[in-house]
């Protein structure tokens, strides 16, 4: 009997410590980027009248919510500049080439969250932000979170729109002309809870 | 967007840089060796490529972040120190060949630095890759030292001038493959090498005992041949790697320099000297004219829409349609 006590006695002590000790654990819950739902899109000036569209068609991401504590949220994005679209093949070309991303030697633009605050309705998020070989440290304002659960599958969503300036990013001043110095991104996207 | 009028003044001045300072360095002694030849026209090459450089303003950064920089900024400095010193009767022959084909093996390794060519994990990519960069860098090994042969063997401005002339046609094509700043790089090149060649010509032929070199009216510096021929090689290898070169066209530019050697067959070897440079120039000139043609074909099939004013969509095809039957 004693034995018996003793063994379930140490059962419930080892259950009570692993839930203790694994509840932060699930305090976060990880999301990665939902390519399906998701866009990476952006905009340039065209002889300073019009604007020219585009997106990055492979992109990928991971994020991590923290409810209770939001300043442990991180968030992390990595797109690969070859898969520039502007729905012009030729251009696409071009702006593959060194005048311009540089893709065989910049493959990837990517974000990287090093501190997150909660504001009204989103997430104020500062992190370095590296493109073509660059990196400053840029903050943006994450609108949304509201999660939703369809068919099983948890997911969260954001948006967010930053305007760069690519000499700011060691891009050819000399190729800045016809095509403005600065490019709005405008990032929606959903994650899936893994 | 390419700007003809900074490129006439860049290849002006860079041109007149390295002739000046060849000039200069020709007339600080009363009779120069063919040591002291190479070593000015090395001095002027590298003084006309910073200053042609320079106008030009390619936006070069240290440490280099792209394979034109890596070319300007460590694989053009190390040429002209090898043939700076190569130039010196003291260095044995076998030691400087030791030095160019160990720069020739290198030089694809430092282009490609950095890039998704050699950052790939895949095994078959990364052995697919170190193969490109052996065989690109004999490659390059054989041109040089074909080419150098030639220029000992019988010398001649036309070797200096076939090389500029492929220096120019490649900076062309990659230009109309959409690299601009990589096409506009060849125009120092090609102007250097033009302003280095001509100050040792004019040397030689108006003032002919200050020179001490045996056919001297025919000669060409070592370093004008190891400037010229890594210059083009790099070029055309950025070009393939970072922009829209294709293989072919490439090997096709880079091996053009060597249709120099048709004037060494026995039927046109002993030619007036001005017949064999202009049959060596020809020569080189026709696989060049047949690059440039399917290069300026390939730009206005696929790039010039986007600079030409109209694009007919579907929607307006179908407007035009609409139009006639009425």
């Amino acid at each position: 009997m004693m034995r018996f006590l003793s063994a379930s006695t140490r059962m419930l002590v080892c259950g009570v410590t692993l839930c203790v000790f694994a509840t932060p654990t699930f305090a976060a819950d990880e999301y990665d980027y939902d390519l399906v739902h998701s866009s990476v899109s952006f905009k340039a000036r065209h002889l300073d009248i019009s604007w020219i569209h585009g997106r990055f068609n492979d992109v990928a991401g991971k994020f991590s919510i923290d409810r209770e504590d939001p300043s442990k949220s991180t968030f992390s994005l990595t797109i690969k500049t070859d898969s520039v679209d502007t729905a012009n093949e030729a251009r696409d070309k071009h702006l593959r080439q060194p005048d311009y991303f540089d893709t065989k030697q910049y493959p990837t633009i990517e974000f990287k969250s090093t501190s997150t605050k909660k504001i009204k309705g989103g997430y104020e998020v500062t992190g370095d932000f590296t493109m073509h070989g660059t990196t400053h440290s840029i903050t943006i304002v994450l609108m949304g979170g509201k999660e939703h659960t369809f068919k099983d599958v948890k997911r969260v969503a954001f948006s967010t729109e930053l305007a760069l300036k690519r000499s700011d990013y060691g891009f050819d001043k000399n190729a800045i002309g016809p095509i403005g110095d600065e490019a709005l991104i405008m990032i929606d996207c959903e994650g899936v809870r893994k | 967007m390419p700007d003809p009028l900074l490129y006439w003044k860049a290849m002006g001045i860079a041109t007149a840089a390295s002739a000046v300072v060849v000039l200069a360095i020709l007339s600080l002694r009363r009779s120069a060796s063919e040591v002291w030849c190479n070593a000015a026209c090395v001095i002027g090459i590298g003084s006309g490529l910073a200053i042609g450089n320079a106008v030009l303003d390619l936006n070069l950064s240290w440490p280099p972040r792209n394979g034109l920089d890596r070319l300007l900024m460590i694989v053009i400095p190390a040429v002209l120190g090898i043939e700076f010193m190569a130039g010196f009767s003291r260095v044995p022959r076998v030691a400087a060949w030791l030095l160019r084909i160990s720069l020739s093996l290198a030089t694809p390794r430092i282009l490609l630095h950095g890039s998704v060519y050699l950052s790939t994990t895949a095994d078959d990519t990364a052995s697919r890759a170190w193969i490109t960069m052996v065989v690109s860098g004999l490659g390059l090994t054989l041109v040089w030292g074909l080419l150098s042969w030639l220029a000992k063997r019988s010398g001649g401005l036309s070797i200096a001038f076939a090389l500029c002339l492929a220096i120019q046609c490649s900076g062309v094509a990659v230009m109309l493959g959409g690299y601009i700043k990589g096409g506009a790089a060849a125009i120092p090149f090609v102007a250097t090498l033009m302003g280095a060649s001509l100050a040792l010509r004019a040397v030689t032929t108006y003032t002919p005992n200050r020179v001490k070199i045996d056919h001297a009216d025919n000669h060409v510096a070592e370093g004008i041949v190891g400037v010229g021929v890594v210059s083009l090689f790099s070029l055309l290898f950025i070009g393939r790697f970072f922009g829209e070169i294709s293989t072919g066209p490439a090997i096709t530019m880079l091996l053009a320099p060597l249709l120099c050697w048709t004037t060494e067959l026995p039927l046109l070897r002993n030619r007036k000297p001005w017949l064999v440079a202009s049959l060596r120039l020809v020569m080189v000139a026709i696989p060049l004219l047949f690059v440039l043609i399917a290069a300026k074909q390939k730009f206005d099939r696929e790039m010039s829409p986007l600079l030409a004013i109209v694009v007919t969509t579907g929607f307006a095809h179908e407007k035009r349609a609409h139009r006639n039957r009425r």
